[in-house]
């Protein structure tokens, strides 16, 4: 999961980054009681899970109390990019002589961590890439040896950057021990400010932590519950289901027993030009009950307007997840959306007779049969 | 032949007193593969289906030759689980659970290679030579014997893939489960060469998804491979940024990982590209399979 700036900085200042002082509000009337820790000038930051918030207006200065106060009232409740703001961080306004950019995130291919440093930084790294290539360096860190001191002077003296290679140690030392503590698959500091002294301090940063790793990561987990979410995602959650929101335009939802099937599903649905609202992934091991969850939860959804149920058991029952889809079915009378189900595996002529007895479900033998009858109901959709 | 698994591997089944374990341990005898002892702390001097049980690999190992092991254990135990095999000198080791840490897979992955082992998954069914032995959950019963070598990300795709196949009449050498997640153990890279050298192995179907580098990786290698490669990309449709479910499969905003790049060059390496499973049965006739 992505975290907000605030909480990345909570992060990097328990393992001994200087991130600033801060303070976080998710309403105006907080501010009476924090007023005296505020240094002015302040800056204003919106809190979302996406870049581009400067643009869009999610970050202002104020130089005194009253003028704060207007900042925070209107950045609270913005939305920026879909995202409605619940909570600002307010920080003291820093001056720096120089912007740095400084990450380490997990490179698939290489199978390790690298860091990424630019003495180009406070802009988007990929530019600096495109624009100025030679400023921007990145390394292998070998997880049997973590960040070693030639790491940092490599980063400088390759990027032809001015600085203390001991400071630039320290801080990719701790954001490699922030990498490693917090199970994080990326750590971002951007821009790291140089102050006229030459201290290191992270005015922004990004963390990305491994939704695997989650359980043994309570700070994390307590901070993602603390989030407004899709109320589907928290109800599938609360079931041990997985469910991505997909095209919030979209009419069919779909639902399946592994991944790679749920991508099979969205494609061949998509290929077709029928627009998929959501994907619930019942996981292995599916009992007629957690299919009854599943078909539940998604027909909650009243802009879910058909239900494609595709499920390829091997050990899953057939008939299990029939008498699932006739449990759920069997609470919502009159219901009349249309739901197609196609399986395999154990037991699927008892599971097929079953279907057959409940009114609006139609049985398909295969993904595409599915397809083509969600496609003669379009005008439905 | 085959690749990885077949009559000659002697497995032991890590976690076999626990619910999968010992149902997987059953079908596992039942199709045939030679599961020589089973692992769990504590538990040792059980038998579960005949199979003895040890307290650690090294006993297990030490007594019965075993060659291979199935780690059957919690997500959050794998990668000790595969440790313990390694440092056991077991050269074979597939991974089953979903959602293992990908930093407890990173140090699972150099390890590996420091000691020489072959860690197939996690996030994966295993690997099955059908007719042979199997090493997994996969549910059998669809696979047959032929020439067709399969890696796949997915397992439900390679499922699909695999019943479709059958029905058509093509078997297969080997499937092997690569697993969804970021850092498998073995990549399409690793497993290929074993199957353009596999005397039994006539074609290969690779099943990827969305995400990470792999199958550009894979399509660099077969340029240079005299086997015919069918190959699907699924996650084409996939939302951007958004995780499918495998912790792999998510394209980055800037479109690195999408299926339309990986499609291109696996095209431009002269695999064939199926659109679906269902596609690949064709796929594999006009190649003369």
């Amino acid at each position: 999961m992505d975290l907000m700036e605030y909480k990345a900085k909570e992060l990097f200042t328990a393992c001994g980054i200087d991130a600033g002082q801060g303070v976080v509000i998710r309403s105006p009337a907080e501010l009476d009681a924090l007023i005296a820790d505020i240094p002015f000038p302040a800056v204003v930051k919106a809190q979302v899970p996406v870049g581009g918030r400067g643009k869009a207006g999610g970050i202002a200065f104020a130089a005194n109390t009253e003028e704060l106060r207007e900042r925070c009232v209107s950045i609270l409740g913005m939305t920026i990019r879909g995202h409605v703001v619940d909570r600002v961080l307010i920080t003291g306004r820093v001056e720096c002589a120089a912007e740095w950019y400084l990450s380490i995130l997990l490179d698939r291919t290489a199978k390790r961590p690298v860091t990424i440093f630019s003495p180009e930084g406070g802009v988007d790294i990929e530019q600096t890439a495109r624009t100025a290539p030679e400023r921007v360096a990145r390394l292998a860190i070998d997880p049997l040896l973590g960040v070693r001191d030639y790491h940092a002077r490599y980063l400088l003296t390759s990027t032809g950057a001015h600085g203390d290679p001991a400071a630039l140690l320290s801080v990719l030392r701790r954001l490699y021990d922030v990498f490693i503590r917090y199970d994080c698959t990326l750590c971002e500091i951007n821009p790291l400010a140089v102050t006229a002294g030459g201290s290191l301090i992270a005015l922004d940063g990004k963390i990305t932590v491994d939704d695997n790793a989650l359980f043994r990561q309570p700070e994390v987990t307590a901070y993602r519950d603390s989030l407004a979410e899709d109320p589907f995602v928290l109800a599938a959650r609360s079931f041990n289901f997985l469910y991505i929101p997909c095209d919030a335009a979209g009419s069919v939802a779909v639902m399946s027993n592994g991944s790679g099937m749920i991508m099979s599903c969205i494609d061949s649905l998509s290929d077709r030009g029928l627009r998929v609202r959501a994907a619930l992934d019942l996981g292995g091991g599916a009992t007629a009950d957690r299919i009854a969850r599943g078909v539940s939860l998604l027909l909650d959804d009243e802009r879910t307007r058909a239900l494609f149920i595709n499920i390829f058991g091997g050990i899953t029952r057939c008939d299990e997840v029939a008498r699932g889809v006739a449990g759920a079915l069997a609470k919502r009378p009159g219901d009349g959306r249309p739901v197609i189900v196609r399986f395999e595996g154990t037991n699927k002529r008892e599971g097929v007779a079953i279907l057959g007895e409940i009114p609006g479900v139609r049985y398909v033998e295969g993904l595409s049969q599915g397809v083509d009858a969600l496609c003669e109901r379009r005008s439905a959709l | 032949m085959s690749i990885l698994v077949d009559g000659g591997t002697r497995l032991i089944v890590q976690g076999i007193t626990g619910r999968e374990g010992t149902f997987h341990t059953e079908q596992m005898l039942t199709y045939g593969t030679r599961v020589v002892a089973g692992v769990t702390p504590g538990k040792g001097g059980m038998s579960v289906h005949g199979v003895p049980v040890y307290d650690t690999v090294r006993e297990a190992a030490e007594a019965t030759g075993a060659n291979a092991s199935v780690v059957f254990v919690p997500a959050r135990f794998t990668a000790a689980g595969a440790y313990e095999a390694m440092e056991a000198g077991i050269p074979l080791i597939m991974t089953i659970a979903e959602h293992v840490p990908v930093h407890d897979m990173m140090g699972v992955y150099h390890t590996a290679r420091r000691l020489g082992a072959t860690v197939i998954g996690p996030n994966s069914f295993g690997v099955i030579s059908p007719g042979r032995a199997k090493a997994g959950f996969m549910a059998h019963a669809i696979f047959s014997p032929g020439p067709v070598g399969i890696l796949s990300r997915s397992a439900t795709n390679c499922y699909e893939t695999v019943y479709a196949m059958t029905r058509s009449g093509i078997g297969q050498s080997t499937c092997v489960g690569v697993g969804g997640d970021m850092i498998p153990g073995s990549t399409f890279v690793d497993l290929l060469p074993l199957l353009e050298s596999d005397p039994e192995t006539s074609a290969v179907v690779l099943i990827g998804e969305i995400g990470g580098g792999e199958e550009e990786l894979a399509a660099r290698y077969i340029v240079g491979m005299t086997k015919k490669v069918v190959a699907l990309i699924a996650g084409k449709n996939a939302p951007t940024g958004r995780s499918m479910g495998h912790a792999g499969a998510i394209v980055s905003a800037d479109g690195t990982g999408s299926a339309a790049r990986k499609e291109e060059l696996l095209r431009d390496a002269g695999a064939l590209i199926a659109q679906s499973t269902e596609d690949i049965p064709g796929l594999l006739r006009g190649l003369g399979i």
